[in-house]
């Protein structure tokens, strides 16, 4: 198969990886195709961490964060420090649409990428807050949170976008200039969760233990760290049928809120590239913003 | 503590017993003759720094087991298990013996490093002081090492005896079954067509005899270590990091955003609170 100026191999194209959507390996290698226009931007220079099912998502998968052996000579790859920081590995760097194919063929499902990119690997382009409703609760109570959350960093100067996780949560995501710290973004992600947490102590909480979730959504400020992932923009979800990791327009919130339709807010691959037509990238704020955590008498 | 990180423990029996050979019988004990220095850390739990600890739980429904209720399972298939009970185990635990009974001597080139596992040191008891002394030069000067049987914590290891200066050293071995070979571990490269000119070998040997040395094992540091060390002295002595009970600070309590963020992140600024990455 020639991708450009890529020649890559590959297999098993009538392979059904979604059952019950009837979807083959060729519709995922026609999916990243289509979407890498838009998906490239967010994973140029960055490592990924793949979460594979090479044998359907209704059959285990697996973490990958490593280049495989099998990676062609052409990939892109960068250095990146494992969660215990007991050393570096190589890990894929998907820059261009060939290497998104090749992710594809290996069932790559899932594409997550880091925080920072190799350029400035010390310094996130953006913070992320993780939205999840814990039992009793849904996308909907996700949906008010992340809008009380906008609100918020919108009254200290600070813009943000958001998409969903493709499954029941939702991802906001703080644009910043790669100036500061992975300790300084954790900070702010951390103070601002919590005190978003004591002004609605029922519908919200920072706790990841079972109990403190029952009917509150868990808002998650941990994953801003140089050894994290989070799932890409416009990456497939292990889910059948299969959803993707959508940005949303903030009015798109606001919408499913006052018509109280969940389904508003969860969408396949087909819907994701039709919507690329009327909305663009939603997220393109992210790719190069100059926002920073500067906040009165303190600055940082 | 951080005295204690870097400090070299005094070796411990781990075992006492006989090596014999032929009819010559010589008391020892066994000290081991390493010691692992990883920088080991606890687990704290992030918001109030509470030790994390392990309950083990039923997989089926979450609750936790106590130990009692735990059993052996030897897995045979996909979910399918063979319980074996402690006392099963028992029964065909190798014998107890306090004997290391010399098999055989061998070359030492004869043993590849591969199949060594651990390292021990023999320590004569005091009246057998001359015949371990006897052994070791006798070996020293045949340039043999002697192959034998331990029993040791209900397992049977096989070891090889070899002098190393004044003292007799005891190696633990990997059973052949345990080291896996080129073909296996290799196996997705074919090393066999490759080609070598005699003139690029020569050059690699000129390469390798420019960089030749006594192997001196002091001059390898882990650097790695000694960096986690100072950064935890460092830590240790300015900025402790204790268990606290208390959830969280009563100053960090506003519902102010602007104060809040203005407190936190002027604290990581000066290198506390959060710190990590």
């Amino acid at each position: 198969m020639r991708i450009g100026e890529r020649t890559l191999s590959v297999s098993n194209l009538d392979k059904v990886l979604f059952p019950k959507a009837g979807w083959t390996k060729a519709h995922l290698l026609d999916h990243a195709v289509r979407i890498a226009p838009v998906m490239l931007p967010h994973l140029e220079g960055r490592a990924v961490a793949f979460v594979r099912f090479p044998d359907g998502v209704d059959r285990p998968g697996f973490h990958q964060k490593e280049v495989p052996r099998s990676a062609p000579a052409w990939l892109a790859t960068t250095e990146h420090w494992s969660r215990s920081g007991k050393g570096a590995h190589r890990s894929p760097v998907l820059d261009e649409p060939a290497a998104l194919v090749w992710a594809a063929n290996l069932a790559a499902i899932e594409i997550h990428p880091v925080l920072a990119r190799e350029t400035a690997p010390d310094n996130p382009t953006h913070a992320v807050f993780d939205l999840d409703p814990g039992p009793g609760t849904g996308i909907l109570t996700c949906a008010g949170i992340a809008l009380e959350l906008r609100a918020a960093l919108e009254g200290i100067g600070l813009a943000s976008v958001v998409k969903t996780s493709g499954g029941k949560g939702l991802h906001v995501h703080v644009p910043l200039a790669p100036v500061h710290s992975f300790a300084v973004v954790r900070a702010f992600a951390r103070t601002v969760s919590e005190v978003l947490a004591r002004r609605a102590p029922e519908r919200l909480t920072t706790t990841m233990a079972k109990p403190a979730r029952e009917g509150r959504v868990f808002l998650d400020w941990q994953q801003n760290l140089r050894s994290k992932t989070t799932v890409a923009p416009y990456s497939l979800r292990a889910r059948d049928p299969p959803t993707v990791a959508t940005p949303l327009a903030w009015g798109e919130l606001e919408q499913a809120l006052s018509v109280g339709d969940e389904a508003l807010l969860t969408f396949g691959p087909d819907e994701v590239v039709a919507r690329l037509e009327e909305h663009g990238d939603l997220l393109a704020p992210l790719l190069a913003s100059r926002q920073r955590l500067v906040f009165g008498r303190a600055p940082v | 503590m951080v005295e204690k990180l870097t400090a070299i423990a005094m070796p411990r029996a781990i075992w006492s017993g006989a090596l014999s050979f032929g009819l010559v019988n010589i008391p020892v004990k066994l000290v081991s003759a390493t010691s692992k220095k990883r920088v080991s850390f606890n687990q704290l739990h992030e918001p109030d720094h509470a030790r994390i600890r392990y309950d083990k739980v039923c997989s089926a429904d979450g609750e936790s087991v106590p130990k009692e209720e735990i059993v052996k399972g030897y897995k045979v298939g996909k979910g399918e298990y063979v319980v074996v009970t402690d006392e099963e185990l028992e029964a065909i635990e190798p014998e107890a013996s306090r004997n290391i009974e010399v098999q055989e001597f061998v070359e030492l080139a004869d043993v590849d490093p591969l199949h060594f596992d651990s390292s021990y040191y023999l320590v004569p008891g005091e009246a057998a002081i001359k015949p371990y002394t006897l052994l070791r030069r006798a070996m020293e000067e045949a340039g043999r090492v002697g192959i034998a049987r331990l029993v040791m914590r209900s397992r049977e290891h096989l070891v090889a005896v070899r002098p190393h200066g004044d003292a007799l050293v005891l190696h633990t071995m990997h059973y052949a079954d345990e080291v896996r070979t080129p073909a296996v571990a290799l196996e997705d490269v074919d090393l066999a067509p490759v080609e070598l000119g005699d003139k690029e070998v020569a050059t690699a040997v000129q390469l390798i005899d420019a960089l030749s040395a006594p192997f001196e094992p002091a001059d390898y540091e882990d650097e790695y270590r000694t960096r986690v060390l100072e950064l935890v002295r460092a830590k240790a002595e300015g900025e402790t990091v204790e268990v606290r009970a208390e959830k969280t600070k009563p100053a960090e309590r506003t519902e102010d955003l602007l104060e809040a963020l203005q407190a936190s992140l002027s604290s990581v600024k000066a290198g506390g609170n959060g710190a990590k990455t």
